[in-house]
C-alpha cells in the first residue's frame, strides 16, 4: 500500500478516455499474427503439464517489528471510483522451435455501484529462440518507447517469456488506468517489488508518478506473503483481532535494490473497505479483474482450434512422459 | 460429428453446432476398415461436457445476479470458438442395424473405430430405399424434417394391429382419417366407431364440396339413418347384446333365447310382439323383470325398428364397400353409453358373421376411444380371434392407459404423437416393437402434427414426419364458448 498525493474526488469519473493510447494491444496483435505465421503448417504438441509460473522472490527488509496494536479501519463511503488490473498467460503447447502461448488482461472498475471490465485479448505467440529478442524489444519499445531492459540480463528464457510478456501487458494497462482514472483507487495485483528483470523500478516509477498526478491511490494486494516476525508470518500475529487492520511496522531498514516508493495511506484504506466488497480481504473488483482474465479449459480448447482452423498448426499427439513412466503418479496427487 | 462412446446399443456421439442434427434423425456411421457402418438414430441431445463451461457462465454472472457489462477487446477473433466449444453437443443415438455390402441386419455387435469412423446424416429416403420400405400400394404420411415423404405401404397395415396415440389436439384423427381415405382409395372396406361425429364429412372438401371419396363414405347414425328390424338380427349378435352391453343374466338368457325361438317360429319377431310375450311370459318373476327391463332398454335406444322401411341394411353397406371400397361410419355422437355398446355389440356381431360366411374379405376397424365402448372380453378377441377372421384394428385415443398391455406388446404398429406426460409414454413404451427410450424421449417433444411412426410400416426403424394436410372437411374441431365473440 503506497501512499499517493493528496486525494480529492470528483463527482464525474472520465474512464475510459476515447483518447486511450492503444499502441501496446496493436503491436501485440501484429507480433501475435506474426509469430503465428512462423509456425504454419507445422505439427505441435498439446500442453502436457501444468505451465509452472516463475516464483519472484521478495526481497525480505531485515529487523522487522510490529507494533502489537493493530490500527482499525473505518469503512469510508465517500464515493471512489476503484480499478484494478491483472493479467493471464497459458502455454497452449509446444512445436519444435517453440511454445504457443496466450496472453489476456483485464480491467475492472467500480462506478455507481455497479462492475464494468475491459478484456484484452486473448493473444497468442509463438515464442522461438530466434524470435524471442525481438518479440520481447519490439514490445518494450512500444511501451515507453525506450528500452528499460538494455543489458543482456534482460532477455528472458523461453520459458520465462510467458510471464514476462503477461507482465508487460500488465503494466501497460496498469499505465492506461493511472492515466485515465482520477481521484480514485487503483489496485495492483500482487507486490509492488520492483527492480526485477520484468518490472524496472523506473518503470514501476512512471506509473506511479502518472498516478498521482491524476490524484489516484495505488494499491497492492499479495494473495499469500511470506513476510515473517520472530519467525511467525505477519498474517499469524494478531489471531484474535478481526481483520481487516493495518499493522505499524518500526525497525524498518530496506536495503538496496529495495526503495520506499510511498507511505501508508490509511485514507485510501478506508476507501476501498467502503466502496468495495471484499472476501478473505481481497477486494471484489480486483477478484473480477483476475477471474476475467483467466483462461478456462474451454477457452484453451477454443484457441487450440483456432490455430488448427486459422494457421493449419497440427495437433499431435506425443505420448506424456509423465504419465507413460509413472501412471496414475505422474502428475501428483491432482492427477 | 465424432464417435465419442457406446454403452450397450447406445452411442454417445460428439456434435459441433455447424453439424445440425435433431432427436429422430438418423446417422451412418460408416467404418472404412471394417467395410461396414451403423445406423444410429438421435433419441437425446445433451451439452457436451467441455471443461471449463461452468467457470465460463459463473464468471459473468458476479454481479448480484446480473451479467457484468463490459467490453471485450478480441482482435483475434478467439470469441466465435470459444462459443463453437461451448455449445459442442452431445448425442445420445440407438443403434437400429448394421449395413454391410448394402444390404441392412438389426445386428449391432460390433464397434465402429472411433478414431477412423466417419459419421454423416442418413436421409429418411436413403434408409427407406436400404430399408426396403417400399411397394405397390404407396400411403404418404407427410414430410419428414429434410423434406422428405414419408411414404408407407398400405400392405403393411393389412393385416396388422394399429395404435394411434397422443394427447388431445396433436392430429390423431387427422392420421387417422388420412389412412382411412387412403386405404379407401386401394378398395379397402373400412368401419369407423366415430364417438365425436367427426369421421361423417370425410366425403366433403375443406369448401364444402364432395371429395373423391364422397360415393364411398356410407354414414350410419344410430336411431336416425341406422336402424335395424329384429328379423334382420341373428340370434347370437341379440345375444351378445344382452348378455354384454345388457348385462342379462345368465337364467334370463336361455328364457329369452326360449322366447326369440318361438317368436321366430311364429314368424312374429317383431318389438310389439316381443313385449307382449315377455309380459305373459311364464316364469319366475325377477326373470321377467330382468327381460321386461332389457326390453325397454330396446326399445328406448330407438336403434330397433319393426318398419322394414326403416332399417338399414348394414350387410349392403359392407358389399358395397366391398366391391368399390368404402368407408362405413359408425356416429356414436348424441349416443348414450348403453345405446352405444348395443350399437358396437351389433355391428361387431355382423362383421364377424359376414367375414366367417366369407361375404366379407375382411376388414379395417378404426376404433376411437375405444373404452368407452368396446367390452373387456372384446380386447383380446379383437387382437386374436377376429384377426383371424379378418378385422384388423386401428385404436385411436388421447388415454393410452386405457388400452390393455396385451393390445400394446402385439400392436404392429404405433403412430404416436406428443405426449408430455411421463405416465402415458410409460404405457406406450410397452409396445414389442419399440424401445422405451426411444419413446420416452422423442415423443416428448414432439411438435403438434408431428408423428413418430413405430413398427411393421418402417420396417421397426422409428420416424417422424409432419402428418401431411388433407383436403377433406374436418370435424373434429372443439365447439369454442368465447370463439364467436371474438
Amino acid at each position: 500500500m503506497i501512499e499517493q498525493y493528496t486525494i480529492t474526488t470528483t463527482p464525474k469519473y472520465n474512464f475510459p478516455q476515447p483518447t486511450i493510447d492503444t499502441t501496446l494491444p496493436q503491436r501485440f496483435l501484429e507480433q501475435s499474427l506474426h509469430s503465428l505465421k512462423q509456425v504454419q503448417h507445422q505439427p505441435f504438441q498439446l500442453n502436457q503439464q501444468n505451465f509452472q509460473q516463475f516464483q519472484i522472490l521478495e526481497q525480505h527488509p531485515s529487523n522487522l517489528r510490529l507494533k502489537r496494536q493493530p490500527i482499525t479501519l473505518k469503512p469510508n463511503h465517500q464515493e471512489t471510483t476503484i480499478a484494478a488490473v491483472d493479467t493471464s498467460t497459458i502455454k497452449i503447447g509446444e512445436t519444435s522451435t517453440g511454445i504457443i502461448i496466450a496472453i489476456r488482461g483485464a480491467t475492472t472498475w467500480k462506478q455507481n455501484r455497479n462492475y464494468r471490465y475491459t478484456r484484452l485479448g486473448p493473444f497468442i505467440f509463438h515464442i522461438t529462440e530466434e524470435n524471442k529478442n525481438e518479440l520481447y524489444k519490439t514490445l518494450e519499445k512500444s511501451y515507453f518507447n525506450t528500452l528499460y531492459s538494455s543489458n543482456r540480463h534482460a532477455i528472458p528464457h523461453l520459458m520465462q517469456m510467458p510471464t514476462r510478456l503477461a507482465s508487460l501487458l500488465e503494466r501497460w494497462l496498469q499505465t492506461m488506468l493511472a492515466k485515465t482514472v482520477t481521484n480514485g483507487l487503483i489496485l495492483f495485483d500482487g507486490s509492488l517489488t520492483s527492480g526485477t528483470m520484468d518490472t524496472p523500478i523506473q518503470r514501476m516509477k512512471d506509473i506511479l508518478t502518472l498516478a498521482r498526478r491524476n490524484k489516484n491511490t495505488v494499491l497492492a494486494f499479495s494473495k499469500m506473503t511470506s513476510l515473517r516476525v520472530n519467525g511467525y508470518l505477519i498474517t499469524d500475529q494478531l489471531p484474535k483481532h478481526e481483520a481487516p487492520y493495518l499493522l505499524e511496522t518500526t525497525g524498518i531498514q530496506f536495503k538496496s535494490p529495495t526503495i520506499v516508493l510511498g507511505d501508508v495511506r490509511m485514507n485510501a484504506v478506508e476507501k476501498i473497505l467502503g466502496n468495495d466488497l471484499y472476501m478473505q480481504g481481497y477486494p471484489e473488483t480486483l477478484r473480477l479483474s483476475h477471474i476475467l482474465c483467466t483462461f478456462t479449459a474451454n477457452e484453451v480448447l477454443a484457441i487450440k482450434h483456432f490455430i488448427t482452423r486459422k494457421h493449419g498448426i497440427q495437433i499431435i499427439n506425443r505420448p506424456d512422459m509423465h504419465k507413460l513412466l509413472f501412471g496414475p503418479f505422474g502428475k501428483g496427487e491432482f492427477s | 460429428m465424432k464417435l465419442y462412446k457406446k454403452e450397450g446399443n447406445i452411442l454417445q456421439i460428439l456434435s459441433f453446432p455447424n453439424e445440425n442434427s435433431e432427436k429422430g434423425d438418423y446417422l451412418l456411421i460408416e467404418d472404412p476398415d471394417a467395410n461396414k457402418a451403423l445406423i444410429a438414430q438421435v433419441i437425446d441431445m445433451q451439452f457436451a461436457n467441455i471443461p471449463g463451461v461452468l467457470e465460463e457462465l459463473l464468471r459473468t454472472l458476479p454481479d448480484g445476479g446480473e451479467p457484468i457489462q463490459g467490453e471485450d477487446i478480441d482482435p483475434l477473433e478467439i470469441a466465435p470458438h470459444i462459443t463453437y466449444m461451448q455449445d459442442a453437443s452431445l448425442l445420445i443415438c440407438k443403434t437400429r442395424a448394421t449395413l454391410q455390402n448394402e444390404v441392412l441386419s438389426p445386428s449391432s455387435s460390433w464397434l465402429p473405430s472411433r478414431s477412423q469412423s466417419t459419421i454423416k446424416k442418413l436421409s429418411v429416403p436413403m434408409l427407406m430405399k436400404l430399408a426396403k420400405v417400399e411397394g405397390t400400394r404407396p400411403i404418404i404420411v407427410g414430410g419428414t424434417k429434410d423434406s422428405a415423404l414419408l411414404t408407407i405401404d398400405a400392405t403393411a397395415i393389412d393385416g396388422t394391429l394399429n395404435i394411434v396415440t397422443g394427447k388431445k389436439g396433436c392430429g390423431k384423427s387427422h392420421l387417422s382419417k388420412l389412412l382411412i381415405g387412403s386405404l379407401i382409395g386401394y378398395k379397402a372396406t373400412v368401419v369407423i366407431f366415430d364417438l365425436n361425429g367427426e369421421y361423417t364429412s370425410i366425403g366433403m372438401t375443406n369448401d364444402g364440396k364432395r371429395n373423391m371419396y364422397y360415393d364411398k363414405i356410407h354414414a350410419l347414425t344410430p336411431s336416425q339413418n341406422f336402424k335395424v328390424a329384429l328379423d334382420q338380427l341373428h340370434l347370437n349378435v341379440v345375444m351378445g347384446i344382452l348378455i354384454h352391453a345388457l348385462h342379462l343374466p345368465g337364467t334370463s338368457s336361455r328364457e329369452f333365447r326360449r322366447l326369440w325361438k318361438n317368436l321366430k317360429e311364429k314368424g312374429c319377431l317383431k318389438l310389439q310382439e316381443m313385449g307382449e310375450a315377455i309380459r305373459n311370459l311364464n316364469c319366475n318373476q325377477h326373470v321377467r323383470d330382468a327381460l321386461s327391463s332389457r326390453y325397454h332398454a330396446f326399445v328406448n335406444s330407438g336403434f330397433f325398428t319393426d318398419n322394414p322401411a326403416e332399417a338399414t341394411f348394414l350387410d349392403e353397406c359392407l358389399l358395397k364397400a366391398k366391391d368399390q371400397g368404402g368407408a362405413i361410419i359408425i356416429n356414436l355422437r348424441n349416443t348414450s353409453t348403453i345405446d352405444r355398446q348395443i350399437v358396437v355389440e351389433y355391428v361387431l356381431g355382423k362383421l364377424v358373421d359376414s367375414l366367417q360366411s366369407w361375404k366379407l374379405k375382411a376388414t379395417f376397424l378404426f376404433a376411437e376411444e375405444a373404452h368407452l365402448y368396446l367390452r373387456e372380453t372384446y380386447w383380446d378377441d379383437i387382437v386374436t380371434r377376429m384377426r383371424h377372421f379378418g378385422i384388423f384394428t386401428t385404436f385411436i385415443t388421447n388415454q393410452p392407459d386405457t388400452i390393455r398391455e396385451s393390445i400394446y406388446r402385439q400392436a404392429d404398429n404405433i403412430f404416436l404423437f406428443n405426449f408430455t406426460n411421463e405416465h402415458d409414454l410409460d404405457v406406450v413404451s410397452r409396445a414389442a416393437r419399440v424401445d422405451a427410450e426411444t419413446v420416452r424421449s422423442i415423443a416428448k417433444d414432439l411438435p403438434p402434427h408431428y408423428c413418430l411412426t413405430l413398427g411393421k410400416v418402417v420396417h421397426d426403424f422409428p420416424i417422424v414426419a409432419r402428418v401431411r394436410s388433407l383436403d377433406m372437411k374436418t370435424m373434429g374441431e372443439t365447439r369454442l364458448f368465447f370463439k364467436s365473440m371474438n
